[in-house]
């Protein structure tokens, strides 16, 4: 069984920075792995050292600065990479949800995996809809924020998983593979990579591919969405202060919520 | 974090990742308990076999299961454990430096194969015994003494100031061979299980207190012909251990120096007063200049024994140069941070004063400042005046 982790380097700002109309100058961004990806790369190693997944490799859309990123898969166990990458991307604004999905479903196409593990999003841009998006694409079934999954399950060709919805309800569902599944933080414990993984990885294949490779065009990546604006949110604070005892606290605290209109009805 | 003339932006990619995946292990693993555990002079036993797990028993060996990493990593390793406090440093200096060192240096293949994967996954936890209550500085007046036995050797005497040793597996205790011509000073490797074989925890330090130190005992303790390490003989064997460890020491420094320049550095930007940060005042900036300084150089001096152990040029005299430097840097730097952060910096809730009150250790153990001082003057002049 194969299994393919979708994996993506996100810029960080430092404490303080400027913006310059809709970018902000490298020297105030620090790049790492994906935090929900480090779970889904977690996930897919425990398949892997489970005996139940042969091989996980990890793809990433990225320049080749990303390298260092995606090592930090390979050095916790991913076996190999692919890297996608050239001068019409570099060139891109923007990559919007269809232009990933285009890429990565040609590099499904290639690898024919036969589970596709994704965060759930991006601490960066933050679509939140890649991993759903490729498995419509595919003709794959999917399950989104995937919490639990149960690996023995995986071997029989069904994912027994279990997803957060909204408002706490969770839901026990199963999905037949191959299936994109989008990963939640909190469904394992990611490890730290060893020194040995780390020497390991620098061994392992990172192999590059332009949209040529795959197929596809410039055209591929022409967005629908173009990036207006960027500025820093007014974080607005409105606290309210409770004077008195617990009981006279209490009091004004339930004024307060019935004048808000909570247990209205 | 303080890199002022970008030293770390020329390291490789390997490099890097190490660094910076010590740099989160300590960060989340250790630094939110460290305070609690020097208080209480215990060390996070929990984290030795983790730390094995992570490969930093050591690195820098080939072979075993170790990982044969470059001598910069291996000092950036170093730099970030102490970065949290030297009792974190320690535990990797002695079980890689001082004991699996020797091991795979000076061992038979019986030795290499019974220890080092062991140890490097930290199951087996090692100590090195060369001080005696008696001989600190002059450890080749040793009192410690093999006699040869029937198939081994029977060992008398006493260790102390011994990292690890009320939870170690084996010791590699260093003695006279009282039954070979010139009585050679010889290594042997003790269990610490063996009839005979005593051990105390000292408890009263005032320094390096999360890190567990004890003293031990040799009563008529028997060992195998196989436990003595047979590829060395003479003071060679313990200083060229010594060696390693403090080059490891020279890294470590400049990590915690680094973590009390960042602390003040804070400190000084949030802290208010005259209705200003106190950054913004001349004798406050002055010190940070200072504490900036002092670090940067320090860090060059580590980054080129580096280059010099790599390619095997590095003498012991580099070494000492480097750590008499670097731990004196650290030394004077961490007790100006403390001072930067007032009243607030006597409590455990910032790392300066606990870094202040190690390096009081470490600017002792491991060849004492004023011992390195000599060892450059006989090697600047020729002329030793130890002798």
């Amino acid at each position: 069984m194969k299994v393919l982790v979708t994996v993506k380097e996100v810029a960080a700002v430092e404490d303080e920075f400027q913006i310059a109309g809709t970018s902000i100058d490298e020297t105030y961004l620090e790049y790492d792995l994906n935090e929900w990806d480090d779970y889904a790369v977690e996930e897919a190693v425990q398949l892997q050292e489970a005996g139940i997944a042969d091989e996980v490799v990890a793809v990433t859309i990225g320049p080749e600065r990303s390298e260092e990123t995606i090592r930090m898969a390979l050095a916790k166990g991913a076996d190999r990479a692919v890297r996608i990458w050239d001068d019409a991307l570099e060139g891109a604004d923007l990559l919007d949800v269809g232009a990933k999905t285009a890429i990565l479903e040609k590099v499904v196409e290639e690898e024919d995996p036969d589970i596709v593990l994704s965060g759930v999003q991006a601490d960066d841009d933050g679509f939140g809809a890649t991993g759903v998006s490729l498995a419509d694409a595919l003709g794959y079934e999917w399950a989104a924020v995937v919490n639990h999954l149960d690996q023995d399950s995986v071997e029989s060709g069904t994912a027994s998983v279990r997803r957060e919805l909204e408002g706490g309800v969770e839901e026990l569902t199963d999905v037949e593979l191959p299936a994109v599944l989008t990963i939640q933080t909190g469904i394992n414990e990611p490890r730290y990579a060893s020194l040995r993984g780390i020497r390991q990885a620098q061994r392992k294949e990172i192999a590059p591919k332009t949209l040529g490779d795959l197929g596809l065009d410039a055209a591929a990546v022409e967005n629908e969405l173009e990036l207006t604006d960027m500025y820093e949110p007014e974080t607005e604070s409105d606290a309210t202060y409770f004077e008195g005892g617990p009981d006279e606290a209490a009091g004004q605290l339930a004024d307060l919520l019935r004048e808000k209109g909570v247990g209205a009805q | 974090m303080l890199d002022f003339v970008g030293l770390e932006s020329d390291l490789g990619d390997e490099e890097r990742l190490i660094r910076d995946t010590a740099r989160e292990f300590v960060e989340e693993r250790v630094r939110p308990d460290i305070a609690d555990h020097y208080e209480a002079g215990t060390f996070p036993t929990e984290l030795i076999t983790e730390m094995g797990e992570m490969g930093f028993y050591a690195p820098n060996l080939d072979g075993y299961d170790l990982p044969n990493v470059s001598e910069t990593a291996y000092g950036l390793l170093m730099q970030e454990l102490e970065a949290c406090d030297s009792g974190l440093r320690s535990m990797a200096s002695v079980q890689g430096a001082l004991v699996m060192y020797p091991i795979h240096a000076f061992g038979s293949e019986a030795q290499k194969e019974q220890w080092l994967p062991d140890m490097g996954r930290g199951e087996k936890i090692g100590c090195f015994g060369l001080t005696e209550p008696e001989h600190g500085s002059n450890p080749s007046a040793m009192e410690t003494r093999a006699e040869a036995a029937d198939g081994g050797y029977v060992l008398n005497g006493s260790k102390t100031w011994i990292t690890n040793a009320p939870i170690a597996d084996v010791a590699v205790v260093w003695a006279r061979d009282k039954s070979s011509d010139g009585n050679p000073v010889r290594g042997f490797l003790v269990e610490t299980d063996r009839d005979g074989f005593v051990v105390n925890k000292i408890t009263e330090k005032l320094s390096l207190r999360a890190s567990i130190t004890g003293e031990f005992g040799l009563n008529d303790v028997f060992v195998p012909e196989e436990n003595v390490l047979p590829g060395v003989e003479g003071m060679k064997g313990p200083l060229s251990c010594l060696t390693q460890a403090r080059y490891g020491i020279a890294w470590g420094a400049v990590g915690a120096a680094r973590d009390c320049f960042e602390v003040a550095r804070d400190y000084a930007t949030d802290r208010e007063q005259f209705d200003t940060p106190i950054a913004s005042f001349q004798l406050q900036q002055e010190k940070l200049a200072e504490m900036a300084t002092q670090i940067t150089t320090s860090q060059l001096l580590a980054h080129r024994l580096a280059e010099l152990k790599e390619r095997g040029d590095l003498r012991p005299q580099h070494v000492s140069m480097a750590k008499r430097n670097n731990v004196r840097m650290a030394r004077d730097q961490a007790r100006v941070a403390r001072e930067m952060l007032g009243g607030n910096g006597i409590t455990s809730d910032y790392s300066p004063m606990r870094h202040m009150a190690n390096m009081e250790t470490v600017y002792t153990y491991e060849g004492t400042h004023d011992i390195h001082t000599l060892i450059l003057g006989q090697d600047l002049t020729g002329i030793a005046a130890f002798e």
